[in-house]
């Protein structure tokens, strides 16, 4: 219980995706353990990762799923957008060829998930200035021309990665707040915390059944 | 003539006198008339005549016997008078010697006197010296004692020692007495006289303690050992000398047993040694540990023995100290045997009993002896231990899973990951009894938990998208099955919760799909969301034969809900999963039904007879569904 599940009020779902190699995993590792992790693996399918934050005074528990970028994967890591209320999409500043790709992961996006949810582009790898192949004003654009959160972060250095993930959570407590967000419907990525009824009885229906096939 | 008168009368009287003296009254003339007639024989002229002559010559002779007598005693006389003279001489000299010798002797009385009285002073003296001496000073036997025999390098100490060593210390507390008393030289003399004897016989003490304190578990010695212990704690450096001394011994004493229980065993081979039974890494480690565990409880006993009598500050960590130094060269074998046992491979059960095995008697140990090489022997074996333990299990994993198996037609988790989930569930059964279970558990599923996700990841990922589903579902099913056991999974479990409902939804949508293409129902719902105007019946699609088509393909599958699921759904091993998705799905259908039913009775859609063509209201179907 040293995770405390039970002090936060939301949960939102968080999808991070993106070309293979633009660094998602190091986001996420750079926001849930504050360190830079080089050399990491690619990854296989999806790894997961949560950390509590805290958005207009209330607890929330993001869950983050980081997906694959290798195609072969695609399949496996579809699943997940269904169930995101937060999309951060991520290309890497010093390679052109994941910036082109964004309007197809930004379609698959849209055809996936539900109108709400949060779709937040990071153009990764902001501390390799000397390599830059995308200027902050191009992608700057492209983000506003489809209605996209933007910034350019560092994995690495830490810069802007923080924000990046709170903001998508302020933005998605915004639509809560302006009723937005239906929280009943399974799709939209937010849930109540555990303890309260109605919602998620799923899971406490499936603990129940599990512990009796256990026995 | 003339005749005087006077004359005549004298004549008359003498005559007289003659005439009247009676001669036969006289005795001398009759003495004399006998002796006349003795020679007067004959009364002759002659012999008248003679007889003057005679009496002359008679006289004569008698005279001149009479003087040759007296001569004789004369000359007796003269000699005695010499001798008496002779004496008075010798006597008067004797006086005189006599009268020396008197004036002489008195002197000598005098001086005898003199001498006498000094020496009943002197007596006095002594009685006082030796009183003083008996009370402030050591008997010879006593100085013997406290500086043992010179000549002789090991001679054995005794308790005499130590009452000798009381009495310094008791002497020199009575020199106060006398400090007070006034006699301050001699007492600061004796004080230091007692104060050089103390520090020799310490000395003394020190280096008898020093060679024999590696005996003191010898019942002939404890009592003196400790004894001369108790003398030593005022000395912090002789007594940390005779600690360190008897750490060294103890250390090597210790560290030779081990090596003889290790290779030699006990007494004839019994217990057998410990290396016997390296092959069998558990137990071989168990020995050693259980050897040592045994070991040290019995160095404490002796050292506490050794320091019984003392007591003061710090002692406790000088004795603390003194066993983990007593503790130090049994960490070389122990570490090197043990590294040796963690660089062969093992597999992970048995490293894990490695580590359990380590850290139980790694508490025992230290309870025992705190801090030094040991500790951080049982701490460095430890880690490494637990390195090399999910090290080894990560292997085993990973062998486990080398090769992607595709999974198998009914969609169960393939034999190697149902093996690993067997391995995981017994490590965690373990674990949730060791110590430490928390982080051993989490690091555990942590270690089994990565490369099994992932491979179940790369296996979906070959699988058609309904298929990928049901199986990620059946292997996070699993999984979760698994770990739900176990306490402080919650992180895992959260994240297999989550991956089971990503899937949940994905198979949700897969299978409405299917219902709605099943049900004919695809053209009405594209037609129901986007008619705009004008009544619906008489769009294509939306007649009522069409409706009452669709509705009898409803109640068909109202009837057997089961034949147009999706056949992979029925692959899914938790009910709970299947009849979330199927829930879901209706769910789907039901909202569809509902929309269309309430655009039939809506009379702008002119649809005649509504209750005819769609004679079940959506409460009707969600009854029949549930």
């Amino acid at each position: 219980m040293s995770t405390g599940p039970y002090n936060y009020s939301y949960i939102f779902k968080y999808i991070i995706i993106g070309d293979m190699g633009v660094g998602k995993s190091c986001l996420l590792h750079q926001f849930t353990e504050k360190k830079f992790m080089a050399d990491c693996p690619h990854t296989i399918g999806v790894e997961f990762g949560t950390r509590i934050i805290e958005v207009s005074g209330q607890k929330v528990k993001l869950q983050i799923w980081d997906t694959a970028g290798q195609e072969r994967f695609r399949a496996v890591t579809r699943s997940y957008y269904r169930g995101a209320a937060g999309a951060l999409m991520v290309y890497d500043i010093t390679r052109r060829s994941t910036y082109n790709h964004l309007s197809s992961w930004l379609t698959d996006t849209r055809n996936l998930t539900n109108s709400s949810t949060v779709i937040f582009l990071i153009g990764n790898k902001c501390d390799l200035e000397g390599q830059r192949d995308v200027t902050y004003e191009e992608a700057s654009k492209f983000a506003e021309e489809n209605g996209l959160l933007f910034v350019e972060a560092s994995a690495k250095t830490g810069d802007n990665v923080e924000e990046a993930f709170l903001e998508t959570a302020k933005k998605i407590y915004q639509s809560i707040q302006d009723g937005r967000l239906d929280l009943n419907a399974a799709e939209s990525g937010v849930q109540h915390k555990p303890s309260q009824p109605g919602r998620n009885n799923l899971s406490n229906d499936q603990q129940t059944n599990r512990d009796n096939c256990a026995c | 003539m003339v005749v005087d008168p006077e004359k005549e009368h004298v004549l008359s009287k003498r005559l007289n006198k003659i005439l009247e003296s009676r001669v036969e009254n006289d005795q001398d003339t009759i003495e004399a008339l006998r002796e006349l007639s003795t020679f007067y024989t004959e009364n002759t002229l002659q012999a008248r005549r003679n007889l003057r002559s005679q009496i002359e010559k008679r006289s004569l002779d008698i005279n001149e016997n009479f003087l040759t007598a007296f001569k004789q005693v004369k000359e007796s006389f003269d000699s005695v008078y010499n001798d008496v003279s002779e004496m008075n001489k010798c006597i008067q000299d004797m006086t005189h010697r006599l009268q020396n010798a008197k004036s002489q002797t008195k002197q000598l009385l005098q001086k005898t006197k003199t001498l006498q009285e000094e020496k009943e002073k002197i007596l006095m003296k002594q009685k006082v010296t030796s009183a003083f001496l008996q009370t402030f000073q050591l008997k010879q036997d006593e100085i013997v004692a406290l500086h043992a025999d010179k000549n002789k390098r090991e001679s054995p100490l005794n308790f005499d020692t130590f009452k000798a060593l009381e009495r310094v210390q008791e002497i020199h507390n009575n020199c106060k007495l006398l400090m007070q008393a006034g006699l301050q030289t001699l007492a600061l003399d004796t004080m230091e006289q007692m104060t050089l004897h103390q520090e020799g016989a310490l000395e003394v003490l020190y280096r008898w303690t020093q060679s024999h304190c590696r005996n003191v578990d010898n019942p002939d010695l404890t009592n003196i050992i400790m004894k001369a212990m108790s003398k030593l704690q005022d000395r912090p450096v002789l007594f940390k000398y005779v600690i360190d001394e008897y750490c060294i011994c103890r250390r090597s004493f210790l560290v030779g047993e081990f090596i003889n229980a290790l290779t030699r065993g006990g007494p004839s081979g019994n217990p057998a040694p410990i290396e016997m039974r390296a092959h069998d890494t558990q137990i071989y480690v168990t020995d050693m540990l259980v050897w040592i565990n045994k070991a040290i409880p019995i160095e404490k006993q002796n050292l506490h023995l050794l320091v019984k009598l003392c007591d003061f500050e710090g002692l406790n960590e000088i004795l603390t100290n003194a066993l983990a130094s007593i503790c130090e060269d049994i960490c070389q074998p122990l570490k090197i045997r043990i590294e040796k046992i963690l660089t062969t491979p093992h597999q992970a059960s048995t490293m894990y009993a490695v580590v359990n095995m380590l850290r139980y008697y790694k508490k025992c140990i230290l309870k025992i002896v705190k801090g030094g090489q040991l500790e951080e022997t049982l701490n460095d074996l430890q880690d490494k231990s637990e390195q090399k333990f999910l090290g080894s299990l990560s292997e085993q994993v990973n062998s486990l899973l080398v090769r992607v198996e595709a999974p198998p037609r009914d969609l169960t988790p393939t034999s190697a990951i149902s093996n690993l989930l067997a391995i995981l569930r017994d490590m965690l059964s373990t674990a949730s009894m060791s110590e430490g279970r928390e982080t051993d558990m989490v690091k555990i599923a942590n270690t089994a938990l990565e490369p099994l996700l992932r491979a179940v990841n790369e296996q979906a990922s070959r699988l058609p998208p309904t298929d990928m589903a049901v199986y990620l579902l059946n292997c996070t099913y699993s999984i979760y099955t698994c770990l739900s056991l176990y306490e402080f999974m919650e992180d895992r479990l959260e994240r297999l919760q989550a991956q089971s409902d990503a899937q949940i939804d994905t198979l949700t949508s897969e299978q409405a799909s299917s219902l709605v293409a099943n049900l004919n129902l695809g053209p009405i719902y594209t037609i129901l969301q986007d008619h705009t105007q004008g009544p619906l019946s008489g769009i294509p699609g939306m007649e009522p034969s069409n409706l009452r088509n669709f509705l009898s393909k409803l109640d068909h599958f109202a009837a057997q809900p089961d034949s147009i699921l999706l056949p992979q759904i029925n692959l899914l091993l938790s009910s709970m999963h299947k009849k979330a998705v199927q829930k879901r799905s209706f769910d789907v259908l039901l909202a569809i039904y509902k929309q269309l039913y309430e655009a039939v009775h809506n009379p702008v859609n002119l649809y005649e007879d509504p209750n005819s063509i769609l004679d079940k209201t959506p409460e009707d179907l969600t009854q029949m569904f549930s």
